[in-house]
């Protein structure tokens, strides 16, 4: 895009920027407004005002939170079983969205459908029945009980978010590919997978989202602590700390912050990918 | 790339490895393992704090025991129940209400072992506390304390203002406005989790018709015929609690938390809530100034009510049950025993001024209670009758449901009484 | 090569057996129940078709479809809209700003909604919320934001607020993808902006609002936890959705074989609103 594009615009750049800065506050003040309370006292909560300014800063809300809240070892968990659930569902997509659009077999779209069917399916639907499945098997109150439904209910939206790019874009260059003898598993690992990274990230970060902050399935398929996530912190805390709201809050920050940070590290691959998009039209 | 995605599936492999030891075991470190699943998430005051504590000092006596806890609040807690109950691995030792409204499916699914009555001759459990527990005859468990519903006020606040605490329910509707107009309001309740207007409900039935509220309400329930006059009264009196503004604007959408913070905070006056909440009075977590000052009240009496002052809507509410199928019953039994030894259960939550056990708790004062403890005590034992179980538990689970949403509607004027008694007919 | 039934099983297999295991196993449970009078725990019984006709005569569970249907509207209409300027201007603001405001619009799909129904619980409140303490400052009156009547609309603006990050997002990478030189090239031919954007943008984006109107129907029908966690579907059941419905009835009234014929209808609505769509968007050549 270049600059003469820019001041090619109908109502003026400060006008427009001063929209998008409105749309930025009433976004971003959730956030603002979490860490602002967690740093106020109990009483200062539930007065009439919009942020408060904390006599003191109640910095103490904080250890009790990262303590009480078993933060370290439910992060440590939430981290494991999300970064597998993200991997095992970005292979999977591409392998299924590869099968579903380029391969001719009688039953494609059949397939595609299928898994598709999943992202109409609701979770909660499904609670009970897969808790017996889940202690028939055995694999309840393991790892297993949670990747399992994490997987099987992010992988629809990939399939769907990286065959709609298979769709879009031409097979000139896998054809080439497949003239000059390239195999299936190289084609995807080699030219498939590099070309389709934004969507890619996409998905990472879908399935990410999705489960990230999931905790109905969570707090049904587990029992102890070994493998609890981090909104189990935040489930345990509202009966914890009834009366105190401000440590909840602080509780709330300390799971939000993981989610966040990692967040601002992806946002800067996705602005790279379109970029690298947009150069290559 | 490839490497890095072989190197992770290969961690997945592993974990899934080490994920698939088994985890029914019952022993640790040749210990047997009692595994308890307890609706006290809170394991540092009040109850769970008190249940945390006499389940150290049994494992501190018995070595070879391990007690597991797993702890969910109430809602979670009933759900998680479902799911164990549709599998094979149940926990040994579990929190229960002693309530149609919950026990029975799981008492007629056979899920609940059966207890011996005679246990517990010298345990002193109040009489009729065991009744909630108990189901043709059988007992099934044991209660944990005597609940006992209050208006929890803020002394001094009432004592600067010159509000008087009222002696009918007409008095406490008056005293409304007048409380409303020092900017705060007046009764701070819970109308979201809807249960604390049913039991506002049943307080008003007592007050209403007396000693004859349960038999009536049993009545009532198994025939699906509301039409006795005492529930459209006590629909339209609660409506009058609206009409004077008793309850904080939006009550209907604001949770427990919200409500006690109100109250706590010196936003309400009063604060409608059970006698578990006695601990408030030491509550470090409490501003001093309202902390020090909670007192409380029960239901005034109705005008007209065959209820007087002293009949009150108390019940049997929580306690504990051993799991049926239990591979480690009789050890979860003896627990179960240990917990409610009187020198257990009762005297240590009455020293910790969290609650009244179900028991006879008269030896274990020890002078240091706090004067809102001391107040709820009085009242119980000069109570005249006692409700039992709220209205809203004592049906079906389906009944439950059904009755705290029309509660909440008849609250908020958006339903009249003599519709909602007609959806409770169907 | 692309008929190696070989490889075909192995690149779908491991996609149809999570399917399998995860989904149509529950699916199919849920089907069994659903012809039952089971409350969860213990022995049932086959009722026949019972269940599915006091489902058809239950009016809070029509009432959930259509806040569904309200929902949905709601995403169409109002949040994509938004969502689609939003992301075209965004695209012309460049450099930090840029990514600054791309970041910031993200930052509420980020945090659990658990957080955000709290947030909108606190804002709404009668005494101390934002709104109403915005109203008393300008010498108004209090309003019950989520009480009877008003509810439902207070769930929509924080479903549709909550969700706008992430359609303004994929928009965003659609017009990321849209090859500068058309631009230019109109802009030498004398277009000006609005005849850019809806001559040049809007019909290269058919494809991704296509996506994007697709995944909002879906997370329309499928919303739980913060109407859950804001309302609990009330007051009364005024501001249930299908879902919250269908928790309700399974886990807190005992009605678990109800609760699974209302899941089952659940499903074949979705699966029919899915293939409606696609057959509209098909017949528009969308």
């Amino acid at each position: 895009m270049t600059d003469k594009m820019k001041t090619r615009f109908p109502l003026g750049r400060g006008i427009i920027l001063a929209v998008l800065l409105l749309f930025s506050v009433i976004q971003l003040f959730p956030l603002v407004w979490l860490i602002d309370f967690s740093l106020a006292s109990n009483t200062e909560f539930f007065t009439s005002k919009l942020l408060i300014m904390p006599k003191e800063i109640q910095w103490g809300n904080y250890p009790r939170a990262f303590i009480d809240g078993h933060f370290l070892l439910y992060l440590k968990n939430s981290l494991l079983v999300n970064t597998l659930a993200v991997v095992v569902v970005l292979v999977l997509s591409i392998c299924s969205a590869y099968a579903v659009t380029r391969m001719r077999w009688k039953f494609s779209q059949a397939a595609k459908s299928v898994i598709l069917l999943g992202m109409m399916i609701p979770i909660h639907a499904t609670l009970i029945p897969n808790y017996m499945i889940y202690d028939f098997l055995g694999v309840r109150d393991t790892l297993w009980s949670l990747l399992l439904p994490y997987v099987a209910f992010s992988l629809p939206q990939g399939l769907f978010l990286a065959a709609s790019y298979m769709e879009s874009v031409s097979k000139e260059i896998e054809e080439a590919a497949i003239i000059d003898g390239c195999g299936t598993f190289r084609l995807l690992g080699s030219i498939i997978t590099p070309m389709m990274k934004s969507s890619l990230i996409t998905v990472m970060i879908m399935t990410y989202l999705n489960n990230w902050n999931e905790f109905m399935m969570a707090s049904t398929y587990l029992s102890t602590s070994k493998w609890k996530t981090l909104p189990f912190s935040i489930l345990e805390f509202t009966g914890q700390y009834r009366a105190n709201v401000a440590v909840q809050f602080a509780v709330m920050t300390l799971t939000a912050a993981p989610a966040i940070i990692i967040y601002i590290i992806l946002s800067k691959h996705i602005t790279k990918g379109v970029a690298m998009g947009a150069v290559k039209g | 790339m490839k490497k890095i995605l072989v190197s992770l599936l290969a961690a997945v492999m592993v974990f899934g490895a080490t994920a698939c030891s088994p985890s029914g075991q019952q022993t640790s470190g040749g210990k047997t393992v009692i595994k308890v699943f307890s609706n006290l998430p809170d394991r540092t005051t009040g109850q769970g704090l008190v249940e945390q504590k006499i389940f150290d000092q049994y494992m501190a006596e018995n070595q070879d025991i391990d007690i597991q806890v797993e702890a969910l609040d109430d809602e979670a807690y009933k759900i998680k129940m479902k799911a164990y109950a549709s599998g094979t691995n149940l926990p040994d030792l579990i929190s229960v209400w002693g309530q149609p409204s919950f026990l029975d499916g799981y008492i007629d699914a056979g899920l609940i072992a059966e207890l011996d009555p005679n246990d517990y001759d010298g345990y002193g459990f109040v009489e009729g506390s065991l009744a909630g527990f108990s189901k043709n005859g059988k007992l099934y468990g044991l209660p944990r304390n005597t609940d006992m519903i209050a208006f929890y006020y803020n002394q001094k606040l009432f004592g600067d203002n010159n509000w008087s605490v009222p002696a009918t329910y007409d008095e406490l509707l008056a005293l409304a406005p007048k409380i409303a107009a020092a900017g705060i309001s007046p009764v701070a309740m819970d109308g979201n989790d809807k249960w604390p207007i049913s039991i506002f409900i049943t307080d008003l039935l007592v007050k209403i018709a007396g000693t004859s509220y349960q038999a009536e309400t049993l009545k009532a329930i198994s025939s699906g015929d509301f039409s006795h006059p005492m529930y459209a009264e006590a629909a339209r009196l609660l409506q009058d609690a609206f009409d004077a503004g008793l309850f904080q604007p939006g009550f209907e959408q604001q949770d427990y938390g919200t409500a006690q913070n109100l109250f706590i905070n010196g936003q309400a006056a009063m604060f409608y809530m059970g006698s578990w909440e006695m601990s408030m009075a030491n509550n470090q977590e409490i501003q001093p100034e309202v902390r020090d000052n909670i007192r409380a009240f029960t239901m005034p009496v109705v005008s007209g009510g065959a209820g007087v002052a002293t009949d009150i809507a108390a019940w049997n509410g929580g306690g504990h049950s051993v799991v049926a199928k239990s591979p480690v019953k009789d050890k979860a039994v003896a627990l179960l025993n240990y917990i409610y030894k009187p020198e257990n259960w009762t005297k240590i939550a009455w020293e910790n001024n969290v609650c009244m056990s179900a028991q006879d708790f008269s030896q274990y004062k020890t002078g240091s209670e706090t004067p809102v403890q001391l107040q709820l005590i009085d009242i119980f034992s000069q109570a005249t009758s006692i409700s039992g179980t709220t209205i809203n538990d004592l049906g079906s689970s389906d009944f439950k449901t059904k009755f705290e949403d029309l509660s909440q509607q008849i609250s908020i004027k958006s339903i009249t009484p003599e519709d909602a008694i007609s959806a409770l007919a169907n | 090569m692309l008929k190696d039934k070989r490889v075909i099983a192995i690149l779908i297999a491991p996609s149809l057996a999570a399917f399998i295991f995860a989904v149509l196993a529950p699916i199919v449970l849920s089907f069994v129940y659903s012809f039952t009078n089971s409350s969860g725990i213990g022995r049932f019984t086959f009722v026949g078709f019972e269940n599915y006709s006091a489902l058809a005569k239950d009016r809070a569970f029509w009432n959930a479809l259509l806040n569904s249907a309200l929902l949905a509207a709601g995403f169409v209409l109002i949040q994509h809209p938004i969502a689609i300027l939003t992301a075209w201007l965004l695209d012309r603001v460049g450099g930090r700003l840029e990514t600054f405001f791309k970041t910031a619009y993200f930052i509420p799909n980020i945090i659990s909604s658990a957080v955000i129904a709290i947030l909108w619980k606190y804002i709404y409140n009668t005494n101390f919320g934002l709104f109403n303490v915005i109203a008393r400052f300008f010498g108004g009156e209090g309003v019950n934001w989520l009480g009877t009547g008003v509810a439902i609309w207070s769930v929509l603006v924080v479903l549709v607020w909550h969700g706008f990050g992430w359609g303004m997002l994929i928009y965003y990478t659609g017009i990321k993808n849209i090859d500068p030189v058309l631009y230019e090239a109109a802009a030498i031919d004398g277009c000006d902006d609005k005849k850019m954007f809806f001559a040049i943008t809007l019909p290269l984006m058919r494809p991704v609002i296509q996506v994007n109107v697709t995944l909002a129907l879906i997370s329309a029908l499928k919303q739980m936890e913060t109407v859950y966690l804001l309302t609990k579907g009330g007051p009364g059941n005024e501001t249930q959705f299908v879902a919250t419905y269908l928790y309700k009835q399974a886990f807190q009234s005992g009605n678990y074989g109800y609760g699974n014929t209302i899941s089952v209808v659940f499903v074949v609505i979705c699966l029919l609103t899915t293939a409606f769509l696609n057959r509209l968007f098909r017949e528009r050549g969308i």
